[in-house]
This record gives structure tokens, C-alpha cells and sequence, in this order.
């Protein structure tokens, strides 16, 4: 998980952030004083804020413009811009099979992994929030792969989806049946690398169903219990409802994680069968770093952001409206 | 307070200053030397397990054979995200001093501006070139001058299940060695064992395509295989290409071809655990598979077309090439690793302990080596088969500067071959795909 | 009771299918080679061969070292800089404060893998390449944790801030006094939250490490697959045990922290 993966990070409701502060400066009498103090108090905060402001700059600000400016050059492979093509790089892209193919599978991907990623996350929460002897260790097994690493749990899962070593394999043997190319074969490679993801993913929105359902006060479901509603009934009509908002933050960060996936991919397939899982990050990995194709990478960069960005403004448009909050 | 805020910035300034002095600290790109005053040569190789072990044994025996040069082996993944590596570091400090790159990226290396030709150093030091192998030479030479120093060299061989050929009823000595024989053959295990069983396989790697071409004497590019220009066209599609293709959708279509996918060991892993009957291999680890193997191994020829003799193999595996960004002492330090590399006794055990051929013709003479192939005659296809070779422009190997690009290209179609595309409608795309790559890199390269 | 029951049952049947991966890999650690390739997978003797080789095959107590290293280093450096950030913008009304806090927070719109390709050229430029210093600064500041805690602080009483000043107090003192301790468990939240993803990232120490001198655990294993996959898939299998249990460990012990620090990042806002 890189910085911009770990995603709780990314969902964050701009709009009640910034109220406005009252002062604490008390008043002073001369203006030439109060500007002073003014400028202090600018000074001071500033040396608080400087380091932040250094790193965000050098490795978030300054790059990002980066990014923006090389997508509208050939760059030679030591990463210096050789001609200005304005916007031919994204007008080849368009064009290119490849990178169209790049596209469809990232969609079925986030298409095969979100909806997969929250329900399992969610029935568990709801299992994991009965009050029952021994629930803890239950609730520490579900979470835990929020733990394990991409690189662990993908190393996992090449070993299980093995051809010939394989447990999956050896099971359909077993039953069988004829074995399965997990990851070599066009039609289950992408099905294999969302099983992977959907899995790596359980942990960390499980942990946030848990805490939703937590919140969620347990005088409603008494007075629910007094007329008679039935399990299901008080599931719809006050769990589901009042889960909406971190339904929706859950939804909206795994979207983001799956836009992001790359570990799994370059440990499981390479991007192969015939670039049946060539995603976009894993894309713009090869373009940039195996191929040395600054230009035409950065170009794809700036798609995956505005991706990102356009789920981000869906999110809040949306989701203020749509969502049932308490 | 103030006492407080002058304690801030000061921390401040020195945290900046720390990062400031840190970047700047470490650029010298002097000669490094261990504490006893060696020299230190970084070395890049690309081979996993036992044949990594053997590349760490003989740079090893280096070290210990002489006190003024350390060289340090850094594994770096495969050849493609070795060279990948490369690409990234090449011109910074963290880039090696010696590189073992794969004998497709030798055009791209010379041109890349990153090496000094060792030729340079053959010329100072009036190195007798003539005690390596020729045909091996050939691949490496350009304009007849030498880049690298060969390193490892393999060729590809049919390797095959000797007690599952007598179960079946076929002859384990004499193995299938056309097309149809092949085929036949797959078809009559698979039918034989089920679904639990796959008559063949083929690792999904270009370099098989490349062979395979090369043994029906087929060109991969234009131009003499770009040795004698610039090379402006592919020719996979050739007849060549379409019948290998075609041969390995026939035996898909049989479901008698067994997709282990991209990875060498798991083609290794199927063929030891017997779910594979025959498969076609770089004779490279053909001493792990020898020796792991629960059953009689045998070895063969490549298979050609039906009604043709085969023309032979392309000289594979890597060389190993010296970066030009590097202090002249280093440099010096990096030819007599090269050179100890090359010796007839080192050569005779690398090839001994690995599969490889020896890169020097002496190294036959060596014991070890000749007890080597009296254990394992199977080692002898190998060399059998480079001997019989006719040198052509077809059998030195293509010479292009996109060929690790090309080879995934190829490697897409014949997955898309596997995934039922029709293997004419693949090849042809393929083809067109690198003649694209021929393009964008004559245009950078103008 | 039925209800009960099946509770139970729902609870022990996901419970092992969630911790099935897991579990295969431990017990494929203790096999050998030729019981996998036969398909046998409950060890017959607990044989700790694979755990021996793997720390003779591979560098991977270094690797735990630099990944252990990195990992806290990232971590100390979140929590320091995130809370000073956070500090000046919640106690130090100077004017413009909003902006600061806005352009903070509209760096999570960047994703990191759009940015990599000019911050890899940085990190070149700065000669950093296979250093710590790669894999640790451009980390040690995330708009998160500054979110995260500049909430935390909001809920501080003002008074106790202000009757700070008039007893002499300054802010840096109240910083480290009063802010600091009394976000303690925000600060836990962040700190295992932090070292987690940095233990775990991927892909950045992919590019910027070329040897072992900063080589992470995680492309330690990556290394290990591509060299050992050939017959030793037990001794991968207990070199990912192994980078495991320091990850899940943590989490065990700090679940109930990171689960109240994730909800309020995510949804108090």
C-alpha cells in the first residue's frame, strides 16, 4: 500500500472542515502593535507549519505539476523532456489498443471488486456485532488482513493458485474435476487477482462496518424488538439506513484502492495473460519504468487522477444528498 | 517564549540542514574499497536458484583467488526486471559496474550510451578471442567487434518423461521429433492419463518463438536478421512462424498442450510433479531437472516441421556488459573479473554445475566437465545440437533494439493463441505490433 | 439459542475461510518439497528446515531490520510534524490559516502512483537511491494525520489554551505539555496506522531500491519468489510467515485504538 492507498485518508467531508475559528488574540490598543502581533503570530505558525509544507511540496505540489507537464512531451529515458506534443500523448492513448483493453479491465476489476469487497466485509460486521462469549477473537480474525501485506498475501495466493503445486488445484483433483489456469488462462486471471484483492481488502472495511454498527444506538432496535420486528425487518429498516453514510465511505474507498491495485498484479501475473490484467497503475508502471515512457506514463497518470478526482466529487455531490445520516 | 521559539527554528533549520547535507553527502562517485583496500565491483546478475547459487560460487572462487578486487553479487530479479532496473539506474551512482543482460537486449545495450565495449579492453590487453566458441561469438559480435563477454549460454532441447513413454507405448529412446510426431505423440499420453495429465507444454517465453523460427531457417526481422542493417520489417508471420503457431493451436485444440503460463518453474514444477509428459526447456537447469526428477529424464532435438531438416539453434542465455559511467580503476577491476570468468576451468565447472555450454572450447578438456556428461549424457543433446547447427543469418539470431519489447509481444499472442484466437489472425498481430516498435525506435534513434 | 447457534456457525465458517490463506501457508512452512508436490499438506513432523534456510537463502533479518527501521522512522516523523501542522492551525490564529489547512487537505486528492514518476527523478536527483531517506521522507507529512488530529485538538477546551497564555505559557510549551498528552490515544491511532502502510508498501521501495543496503521485507519476498519458486515453496511460505508476524501482531494489540481512530477520520468529519 503506498501513501495514497491507505485510503482512509481519502475520504474526507471538505465541506465541515474549515468553521470559522474565533480569536483568541485579545485586543490591543494601537493598530501598529496589533499589526505586529499579527505578523508574529504569521511567523510562528509558519515554523510550526514549515517542515508539512516542505515535504507535501517536494513530494505532492511540485510533482503533481510534474506529472501535468511531462503528459505533453516525449521524454528521452533519462527522464528529460525532448519535444512538446501538447496533447498527442492522451490522443495516442485514446487510440491505443492496449490502452483501451487497459481501461476495460480496470472497470470489470472495480466491477468484480467493490460490490464483492463490501458485502463480505459488511455480512461479517453484522455476524461479528452479536453479542456473544468469544466475539473478540472472531472480530481479531476478520481483521486481520488489514495486516498482511500485499506482498505476503499475494506470495499467498501465487502458491495457491500454483498450476501444478496449487491447493485449488488439488482440490478440483480431488473432486474430479479438470484443473483451472488461475493466472494463465484470459478468462480467470482477472477473476483470480480480484479474489486476491477482494480478500486483502476484508480487513480494513470490516473494522469500519464494525465501528458503524457500533455507533448505531441500541434503544432503536429495542423499541423495534417491542413491535415485533424481525430480524431481517430491523436489518432493513434501521441497520442498513443507518449504516448509509459508512456504507458509502467504504464503498468509495475501496472504488479508490481498486483504481490502485498494483502489488498483487505484478507479484500474480505481470499483467498477463495477453495483458488481461495490464490495470492502469500496473500500466503506467510499465510504461514509465519498462519501457522509459515518461511522456505517455504521465498521461495515463493524469487520467488515473482524474478518476480519482471524479469519484471524490461523485462522493460528496451524491452522497450529502442520498445518504441518511443520524 | 522567545527562548522556546528560537529552540523551534533552530531545530528547523538544522532538520533542513540535515536533509540538505545527507543529499548532498553521498554523491562522490569515487572508487569504493573494502576496509582491506579492495576494490569494489558491483555485479548484477539475473539467475535464480541453483543456477544463482553458482553464479555467487564463481564469483566466490574470484574473490578468493586473488586481494585487490572484491566483486559483489546483487541479485536482481529476472533478465526482464533486471534490465528494467538497469533502465532506471543507468548514469546514477547505484548503477552496477558489470550487468549481465540477456542476449536480446545486446543491439539496445550497445546503443543504449551506458557501456564501454569490452573490445576496448580485448584490444589493450590483446586478449586471444579465438580460444572462445565461434558460434558464440557470432551472436555477440557486431560489425566484428565484441560488446560484452558471453556469459551464460543455453539453447532450448525437448525434455521428456522416459517411464511415461514406456507406459504409454511409445519409445523412450527414439523421441518424437517432427510437428505430427509430436503431436501424435501428446495426443496418445493425454488420451492415456485424462485430464490429470498434459501431453506438452512450452513455457510462454519469445525466446521458444525465436528458435523455433530459427530451426526451420526463418528470419525474425528483415535485413539479414538486422545484422547487415537497420532492421525495418518483421517476419514472424513468415511460413515459418504461422506453422509453429498453427502447430501449437493444433495440440491446444487436442487438449493436449498444457498452459503452465509465463514462469520457468512452474513448467519445471509440472514436469517433475508428472502432470507433464514433454516439454521444451533452456538446457540451463537441465541439471536441477535431472537430478530432482523421481523418473528417467530424456532429452531431444527441438522439433521441426514435418519433411525438414532442422537448421539449428540461435546461441541463447546472456552476456555480461561493463557500464561507462564508472571510474577507469573500477573498469580495469571489472575485465579481470571478465577474464577469470572466461577461463577454461571456471567455465568447465559453471557449465558443470548449471547446463550451460562452456564459452571456451578448452573447458571440454576438463575433467569435471567430461565426468559431467558421462553421468548426464542428456547434457549432450545440448551440445550436440549447437554443433550441428549451420551458421546462418537465421541461426546467428535477429539483432534489434526493441527485442525485449518484441518478445512481449509475441508472448501475447501466443497467450491470445491459448485464449482461441485464431494463431494466423495472432502471429499477424504480433507482427504488425513490433513493426510498430521497429519504428518508434528507428525515429528515436534517428 | 437456534439464533445462537447459527451465529456461531457463521461466525466459525467465515472465520476460516478469512484465515484459510494464512493458515495453508504456516502449515506449508513446515513441509518439504517433495510432500507439496505430492499434494500431502498436513505435516507429518514439525520440521523448522524451511525457517533455517530461509535466513541462510536470503538477507531477510536485514531486510526486517530496514523495514523495522523505515517503518518507524516514517512514524515518529507523522506524528511529529502532523501534530505541530495541526497545532498551529487549531492554536495559532494567524490569518490564513484556512487556506493552509485547505491546500493540506486537497493533497488527498493526489494518489500517490500519479506522482511517482517525477518524485522517482527527485529522489535520483537527490542522490537518494537506496537510502533510508527514500523510503522514509517523502512520508513523514500526510494530510491525514494532520486531518486527523487537527479534529482531536478542536476538542481541547480553549479555556485551558487560554488560561494557559495568561499564566506564561508558551505554545510551544503548551504544545508539548498539554496538546501532545491529552492526544494520546489519536496519536496511538495514527502511530499504527502509520506503520502499517509503511511496512506494507509495495510498489515505491520497488522502484527507488536496487540492493539490500535499504531493501524492504516486502521486496525481500519478492526477490525470494523469483529465486526460490523453482523447488522451495515451503521456505518462501515461512519467509512470509515470518514478515507476518510483526504486522499482525501489532494489530492484534492495537485493534481497538486504530478502530476508533478510523472512525473518526473517516466519518466524524
Amino acid at each position: 500500500m503506498e501513501r495514497g492507498t491507505d485510503s482512509a485518508t481519502k475520504y474526507v467531508n471538505v465541506k465541515s472542515l474549515v468553521d470559522s475559528e474565533t480569536s483568541v488574540v485579545p485586543k490591543t490598543s494601537s493598530k501598529a502593535k496589533n499589526r505586529m502581533r499579527k505578523w508574529k503570530l504569521f511567523g510562528e505558525g509558519m515554523i510550526y507549519l514549515f517542515p508539512a509544507f516542505l515535504i507535501l511540496g517536494i513530494f505532492l505540489f511540485y510533482p503533481m505539476i510534474k506529472t501535468l507537464y511531462y503528459s505533453l512531451f516525449i521524454t528521452n529515458p533519462r527522464g528529460e523532456t525532448v519535444v512538446f506534443v501538447g496533447l498527442e500523448n492522451f490522443l495516442t492513448l485514446m487510440q491505443s489498443a492496449s490502452f483501451q483493453n487497459s481501461m476495460i479491465q480496470t472497470f470489470k476489476f472495480v466491477l468484480y471488486t467493490v460490490p464483492t469487497g463490501v458485502f463480505l466485509a459488511l455480512f461479517l460486521a453484522l455476524i461479528a456485532n452479536e453479542k456473544v462469549r468469544g466475539i473478540e477473537f472472531f472480530r481479531v480474525i476478520f481483521s486481520s488482513t488489514l495486516g498482511v501485506s500485499v506482498a505476503a498475501g499475494a506470495s499467498i495466493w501465487l502458491f495457491m493458485f500454483h498450476p501444478s503445486l496449487g491447493v485449488l488445484n488439488n482440490l478440483l483433483q480431488v473432486f474430479g474435476l479438470d484443473s483451472i489456469g488461475w493466472l494463465t488462462s484470459g478468462e480467470w486471471a482477472l477473476i483470480s487477482v480480484s479474489i486476491t484483492t477482494v480478500w486483502m481488502g476484508i480487513g480494513f472495511n470490516f473494522i469500519i462496518f464494525l465501528g458503524g454498527l457500533q455507533n448505531i444506538s441500541q434503544e432503536l432496535y429495542e423499541s423495534a424488538l417491542i413491535d415485533g420486528a424481525g430480524y431481517f425487518a430491523r436489518l432493513f429498516k434501521i441497520t442498513i439506513p443507518l449504516l448509509s453514510p459508512t456504507l458509502f465511505f467504504v464503498v468509495t474507498v475501496t472504488l479508490i484502492n481498486s483504481f490502485q491495485s498494483f502489488g498483487q498484479i505484478h507479484i500474480l501475473t505481470g499483467g498477463g495473460p495477453n495483458e488481461a490484467t495490464n490495470l492502469i497503475v500496473y500500466s503506467i508502471y510499465k510504461e514509465a519504468f519498462e519501457f522509459s515512457r515518461f511522456g505517455t506514463a504521465s498521461a495515463q497518470a493524469i487520467i488515473l487522477f482524474l478518476f480519482i478526482l471524479l469519484v471524490t466529487i461523485i462522493q460528496f455531490k451524491v452522497g450529502e444528498k442520498k445518504v441518511h445520516y443520524q | 517564549m522567545k527562548i522556546v521559539m528560537k529552540r523551534t527554528v533552530l531545530f528547523m533549520v538544522g532538520m533542513v540542514l540535515l536533509m540538505v547535507l545527507v543529499a548532498c553527502g553521498n554523491s562522490s562517485s569515487a572508487v569504493q574499497k573494502t576496509e582491506d583496500g579492495r576494490i569494489i565491483v558491483d555485479f548484477w546478475y539475473a539467475l535464480g536458484g541453483n543456477l544463482g547459487e553458482a553464479v555467487e560460487g564463481m564469483v566466490n572462487d574470484f574473490n578468493e583467488s586473488q586481494s585487490d578486487i572484491q566483486v559483489n553479487a546483487v541479485y536482481q530479479g529476472s533478465y526482464e526486471e533486471s534490465l528494467t532496473q538497469l533502465r532506471q539506474l543507468a548514469g546514477t551512482d547505484d548503477a552496477p559496474a558489470v550487468v549481465q543482460v540477456f542476449e536480446v537486449g545486446t543491439k539496445y545495450m550497445i546503443e543504449s550510451g551506458y557501456i564501454e565495449p569490452v573490445q576496448t579492453f580485448i584490444n589493450e590487453d590483446n586478449f586471444d578471442l579465438s580460444l572462445l566458441e565461434e558460434n558464440i561469438l557470432s551472436y555477440y559480435q557486431v560489425d566484428g567487434q565484441l560488446y560484452s563477454m558471453p556469459f551464460n549460454t543455453s539453447n532450448a532441447i525437448m525434455v521428456y518423461n522416459k517411464d511415461m513413454f514406456r507406459e504409454v507405448g511409445l519409445d523412450p529412446e527414439n523421441p518424437p521429433a517432427t510437428f505430427s510426431e509430436v503431436r501424435d505423440a501428446a495426443k496418445k499420453i493425454s488420451d492415456y492419463y485424462g485430464s490429470s495429465v498434459d501431453g506438452f507444454s512450452v513455457i510462454t517465453n519469445g525466446w521458444f518463438t525465436e528458435q523455433m523460427i530459427a530451426n526451420q531457417g526463418g528470419l525474425y526481422v528483415d535485413n539479414d536478421n538486422g545484422r547487415s542493417g537497420e532492421p525495418t520489417q518483421a517476419l514472424i508471420n513468415g511460413e515459418e512462424g504461422q506453422r509453429w503457431f498453427q502447430w501449437l493451436y493444433d495440440m491446444k485444440s487436442d487438449s493436449s498442450l498444457g498452459d503452465y503460463g509465463r514462469a520457468w518453474d512452474d513448467h519445471r514444477a509440472a514436469f517433475l510433479g508428472e502432470t507433464v509428459a514433454m516439454y521444451l526447456d533452456s538446457t540451463a537447469s537441465l541439471a536441477g531437472t535431472v537430478t530432482n526428477a523421481e523418473f528417467e529424464v530424456g532429452t531431444a532435438f527441438l522439433p521441426t516441421a514435418d519433411g525438414m531438416d532442422p537448421q539449428g539453434v540461435i546461441v541463447g542465455g546472456a552476456s555480461i556488459w561493463m557500464m561507462t559511467d564508472i571510474p577507469k580503476e573500477v573498469q580495469e577491476a571489472a575485465w579481470e573479473f571478465m577474464k577469470f570468468t572466461s577461463k577454461p576451468e571456471v567455465q568447465a565447472k559453471w557449465a558443470a554445475s548449471t547446463g550451460y555450454f562452456p564459452i571456451t572450447k578448452e573447458a571440454y578438456e576438463h575433467e569435471v566437465l567430461i565426468n559431467t556428461y558421462e553421468e548426464y549424457p542428456q547434457f549432450l543433446t545440448a551440445v550436440e545440437q549447437l554443433q550441428n547447427t549451420t551458421l546462418t543469418a537465421a541461426t546467428q539470431g535477429a539483432l534489434i533494439g526493441v527485442f525485449p519489447e518484441a518478445r512481449e509481444r509475441v508472448v501475447n499472442a501466443v497467450e491470445s493463441l491459448y485464449g482461441g484466437t485464431d494463431p494466423i489472425e495472432a502471429i499477424n498481430r504480433a507482427n504488425e505490433e513490433i513493426n510498430t516498435e521497429l519504428e518508434n525506435y528507428r525515429r528515436a534513434n534517428q | 439459542m437456534i439464533k445462537k447457534l447459527i451465529t456461531y456457525m457463521l461466525l466459525i465458517i467465515s472465520s476460516l475461510i478469512i484465515f484459510f490463506p494464512v493458515l495453508f501457508a504456516l502449515l506449508a512452512s513446515f513441509l518439504t518439497p517433495s510432500q507439496l508436490s505430492r499434494g500431502q499438506y498436513i505435516p507429518t513432523s514439525m520440521s523448522l528446515d524451511s525457517y533455517i534456510s530461509v535466513f541462510q537463502d536470503v538477507p531477510l533479518l536485514k531486510f526486517l531490520f530496514n523495514s523495522f527501521i523505515v517503518s518507524s522512522t516514517v512514524t515518529i516523523g507523522q506524528l511529529l510534524l502532523c501534530s505541530l501542522a495541526a497545532f498551529a492551525i487549531v492554536f495559532i490564529p494567524f490569518k490564513g490559516r484556512n487556506v493552509v489547512f485547505f491546500m493540506f487537505i486537497s493533497t488527498l486528492l493526489i494518489p500517490w502512483e500519479a506522482v511517482m514518476i517525477p518524485n522517482f527523478i527527485t529522489i535520483i536527483n537527490f542522490n537518494w537511491l537506496n537510502s533510508y531517506l527514500a523510503l522514509t521522507v517523502p512520508f513523514i507529512t500526510t494530510a491525514f494525520g494532520i486531518f486527523l488530529l487537527r479534529q482531536h485538538y478542536k476538542m481541547i477546551p480553549k479555556e485551558l489554551h487560554e488560561s494557559a497564555q495568561m499564566d506564561g505559557c508558551s505554545n510551544f510549551r503548551f504544545y508539548w505539555s498539554f496538546a501532545l498528552p491529552l492526544s494520546v490515544p489519536m496519536l496511538s491511532a495514527l502511530a499504527i496506522y502509520a506503520f502499517l502502510t509503511t511496512w506494507n508498501m509495495y510498489l515505491w521501495p520497488l522502484l527507488v531500491t536496487s540492493n539490500n543496503d535499504a531493501r524492504t521485507v516486502q521486496i525481500g519476498v519478492r526477490m525470494m519468489i523469483s529465486q526460490e519458486s523453482a523447488t522451495s515453496w515451503n521456505t518462501i511460505m515461512a519467509g512470509v510467515i515470518i514478515i507476518l508476524i510483526p504486522t499482525l501482531l501489532i494489530l492484534i494489540i492495537g485493534i481497538k485504538q486504530l478502530r476508533q481512530g478510523l472512525m473518526s477520520g473517516s466519518l466524524k468529519g
